[in-house]
């Protein structure tokens, strides 16, 4: 019934939703004022700086503070003894302290935090700091964490979970099949890398609450952890989402609990405003990564294309606390065959603790690793069928009545719709005549082109409780303020919600406007995470607008004499359809409204339906919706330098309704860099657990220089099912396939088999030459 | 503390700073102009670009020495400058902005390659603005911004 509902609803005209709304000063509201957290931060600062591990894994033997307090300028010395509440900085899972307490289990980990009057000798004081550790065994790979006799990271298995899928008979599959091909994939830790580090600044309010701002995608879950560390009553905490220069998962996660604890208990103790920000060194050591999984994907198949068995085998490392690994590995695995209907698929995934780096939330969540495996182990396959990858994919891609790996029936053609507009745009058949052609006469540049698909499960599905909460309040100049907890950091959410809002109470885009996120504010809006702001926001937004609407509806209707159902909202007038020239402006609409009383305040709220899976097999419906997309992406290899250049990304998504066309756009073209890099480009190195390369000059992302010269990102329009209007999530989404599409471009092009990214001129080069 | 005199967006100052702070720590924490962004500290990411005597440099690299007497120009100082407020204008119009962390530095760093080359192409944009990094956009709306203030 609902998407019957929302199908017709995205079929009317919209006057706001889907137009192209530019962010009208934008640019000039980051210049005019200081507006991000160190900005912000003023009056008789003090400064906080954590004392961070020099061990990977050891016991904390003695703590000598003596010398680091001698030195001017330096007001305090914290450690897990002076917490005064409970010391647990665990985003879900209460497993990593704030400070260390008698062990730590990775390099970096905080032990003490120093504040100071200035930056410098809170720097310079952390150095002084005499901690004794006696080192431990430690267990930096994966493969040897899960073995019986592997140093224990934590006073728990080293195996936090194991994720399974039991669909049909595997080994019957395997035995009907023509060909069965296997592969190991291997990704590596990057990093999001925000290009604001995480950052907050803390002040006591006159009447004795702590006030935080802070740079973080989630406000209610850094204030629901702070208040507790603080050991505080709910009323004497407050936390305000600054401008924040750059999400991308690591903002959602733990580290925005440090900084904001450390600023909080600084300004505690001292009573004065404190500043903590992580310096950039820091913020790569500390901040969490984008799980390295190693994948064995064995796969059956006929000889005329039909895939009838799927194996995968996944090991994701998340380092020394759990932080999302869990839950990245559920998405993992639940898209571990790609967007590809299979017979019977096994699946086993398993997070895995080492004395690593921890990884944690990061764009994408666990389905980039996953599409790298599945959809390079496609092309693998399609070359021992002697196949165009194309035509092998459409025998087997996710089409109306198919079902996926956890026999979850899809209903829309999203990707048949996406895969052909791909195919079209980038003009495949004729290029890959053309390359071939080209390939022949050249030696050293050789050209290729490659197509990769996904899905992309919508919202939080299985990882929790997917609702949100949107308040709005007409004010009495008839303009709407939008207020929740829900932010933006880049993606463009607000601008969709305000979309959404302006929409429903038929107002110019102009006239509705957002607050900054206020725990004090507003309630509990739930994460800024899994690309559902747009989505699952919009309803909640929604609802709140139609409160208000049907009020005002009520007013206008006895004032204009008629239905309340004949009743239009729009362009900033409310009139009666059936006798248009019956009308009001909604300004004056608003005050008549006010002067009998009518409340022009509204809460929506809006929660996902649940999602249903069986923890043993898997089988069920772990999300709402998916997206789908494809990318084909066009490059040059220089088979003496091993260098590659990507010259055409050909991304199309589909979105289901687009809300906001410009942002959306804009999200397609980051993601795709940032997908490339994460294909040619970006590997945190670590030697035994530490990290040798925290800076912008030994861990490369991609500069204006790197880009590909054209991308042509399109979209094509199939209605999600519980998506505002039918959107569908497009957030994270186009980072996870650039990886896969260059890698099967450089292997059709070369002959080189691809199994590990990033992809960088080193590796290329070794394996053209183990191909000569 | 040492007393440092230069030309800051047209004006005369002297400030007094430890010896060893660089013009970015100046700017931020003693003469509160936050405009300019802090996004590594090592001359990596050129969030911190300013001009000095015309030309674009990373602010956290330059100390305060190399700063005396110098002409500098900020962001804050572009919003006035006619070059500076039509390339402001254009990353409006384009777009060419997501979180905004990196738009100072761009704009600054954009408006000095368009004060040496007004009439640029798509290659000689990017080698300048090379220095600028960017997670968010993917760059291609900053470089159309570019373009288009060269067009006025």
């Amino acid at each position: 019934m609902e998407s019957v509902q929302i199908q017709q609803a995205s079929k009317k005209d919209f006057d706001v939703v889907g137009k192209k709304v530019v962010r009208a000063g934008a640019v000039l509201a980051v210049l005019g004022k200081p507006s991000y957290t160190a900005d912000i931060a003023t009056g008789d600062l003090v400064y906080v700086k954590a004392v961070r591990s020099s061990c990977v894994h050891a016991t904390i033997e003695s703590i000598d503070t003596s010398r680091a307090k001698l030195l001017p300028g330096v007001l305090a010395i914290l450690t897990s003894k002076d917490i005064p509440g409970v010391n647990d900085a665990g985003s879900i899972l209460s497993d990593r302290p704030l400070l260390a307490e008698k062990v730590v289990r990775h390099y970096g980990e905080a032990v003490a935090i120093v504040v100071a009057e200035t930056h410098q000798a809170a720097e310079e004081a952390a150095m002084l700091m005499d901690i004794a550790y006696t080192p431990l065994p430690s267990v930096t790979n994966p493969n040897d964490a899960l073995k019986p006799d592997a140093p224990l990271v934590q006073e728990r298995s080293n195996l936090v979970k194991h994720m399974k899928i039991r669909k049909g008979d595997v080994e019957r599959g395997f035995s009907q099949s023509d060909l069965v091909v296997e592969n190991t994939f291997k990704t590596e830790f990057v990093d999001g890398l925000p290009l604001e580090t995480e950052a907050a600044y803390s002040y006591l309010e006159p009447s004795g609450r702590i006030a935080c701002v802070c740079s973080m995608q989630n406000p209610f879950d850094v204030y629901g952890k702070v208040v507790k560390i603080l050991g505080f009553e709910k009323a004497k905490l407050r936390m305000i989402q600054a401008t924040t220069g750059g999400g991308f998962g690591p903002k959602s996660d733990e580290t925005p609990i440090d900084v904001a604890a450390y600023a909080c208990l600084a300004t505690l103790k001292t009573g004065k405003p404190a500043l903590a920000q992580f310096t950039r060194d820091e913020a790569m050591i500390i901040q969490c990564k984008r799980h390295p999984f190693i994948i064995k994907n064995r796969t059956g198949v006929t000889n005329d294309g039909r895939l009838l068995a799927w194996q995968s085998e996944l090991i994701a490392d998340t380092g020394a606390y759990v932080s999302k690994g869990h839950l990245v590995l559920g998405r993992a695995v639940f898209h571990c065959t790609g967007p590809y209907e299979v017979p019977n698929v096994k699946a086993d995934g398993y997070c895995v603790l080492t004395n690593n780096t921890i990884a944690g939330s990061t764009r994408g969540f666990g389905s980039p690793q996953v599409h790298f495996a599945a959809e390079v182990q496609m092309d693998l396959i399609a070359e021992r069928l002697e196949m165009d990858p194309v035509v092998f994919r459409a025998k087997n891609i996710l089409r109306p009545g198919t079902r996926t790996l956890t026999n979850q029936r899809i209903e829309d053609p999203g990707l048949d719709m996406c895969f052909r507009k791909a195919v079209a745009l980038s003009d495949w058949y004729h290029k890959r005549k053309q390359y071939e052609q080209h390939n022949k006469g050249t030696s050293r540049l050789k050209k290729g082109i490659g197509i990769a698909l996904l899905y992309h499960g919508n919202t939080l599905g299985p990882e929790s409780g997917d609702f949100a909460t949107v308040h709005i309040a007409i004010t009495p100049d008839g303009k709407a303020l939008v207020e929740t907890g829900l932010t933006d950091f880049g993606t463009g959410g607000m601008t969709s919600l305000l979309m959404v809002a302006a929409e429903v109470l038929g107002l110019p885009y102009e006239d509705v406007r957002m607050s900054r996120p206020d725990t004090g504010r507003v309630s509990d809006s739930g994460p800024t995470v899994a690309s559902r702001v747009t989505v699952i926001g919009g309803r909640a937004t929604f609802e709140a607008a139609e409160i208000i609407k049907n009020r005002l509806s009520r007013v206008a209707a006895e004032r204009l004499a008629c239905s309340e159902s004949s009743l239009i909202f729009r362009a900033g007038n409310v009139y009666s359809n059936d006798k248009p020239e019956r009308r009001i402006t909604f300004r004056d609409l608003v005050v008549e409204a006010a002067d009998r009383n009518v409340e022009l305040k509204s809460v929506g709220y809006y929660l996902a339906p649940t999602t249903n899976w069986d923890e043993e097999t898997g089988q069920g419906s772990p999300y709402n919706q998916y997206t789908f997309g494809a990318v084909v992406a066009d490059v040059e290899v220089d088979t003496e330098t091993g260098f590659i250049r990507v010259g055409q990304l050909t991304p199309v998504y589909d979105a289901g309704k687009v809300i906001n066309p410009l942002g959306l756009l804009a999200v397609c073209e980051g993601g795709s860099i940032m997908g490339t890099g994460y294909g040619i480009m970006e590997k945190i190195v670590t030697s035994e657990g530490v990290i040798m390369n925290p800076n912008l000059h030994t861990y490369w992302i991609p500069t204006i220089l790197d880009c590909p010269e054209i991308i042509n990102s399109s979209t094509v329009e199939s209605a999600g099912q519980i998506g505002i209007f039918g959107a569908k999530s497009i957030g994270e989404i186009p980072i996870v396939l650039p990886a896969a599409a260059i890698a099967n471009a450089i292997s059709w092009a070369t002959g080189v088999k691809i199994r590990e990214i990033p992809m960088t001129p080193d590796k290329i080069l070794a394996a053209i030459m183990n191909v000569k | 503390m040492r007393k440092y005199s230069f030309t800051l967006n047209n004006e005369p100052v002297v400030v007094k700073a430890p010896p060893a702070y660089t013009l970015l720590e100046v700017l931020r924490n003693v003469l509160n102009l936050t405009g300019t962004k802090d996004g590594c500290g090592k001359g990596e990411c050129g969030a911190c670009t300013v001009l000095i005597n015309g030309k674009a440099v990373n602010a956290c690299l330059m100390i305060m020495e190399q700063v005396e007497g110098s002409d500098v120009t900020t962001i804050e100082g572009l919003a006035t400058d006619p070059l500076g407020s039509v390339v402001v204008r254009a990353f409006e119009k384009e777009g060419a902005i997501q979180c905004g962390y990196c738009t100072p530095g761009m704009i600054v760093s954009s408006t000095a390659f368009l004060s040496r080359n007004s009439k640029p192409n798509i290659e000689e944009t990017k080698e300048f603005l090379r220095g600028n990094l960017c997670r968010c956009t993917g760059y291609s709306k900053i470089v159309k911004a570019v373009i288009e203030a060269s067009r006025g």
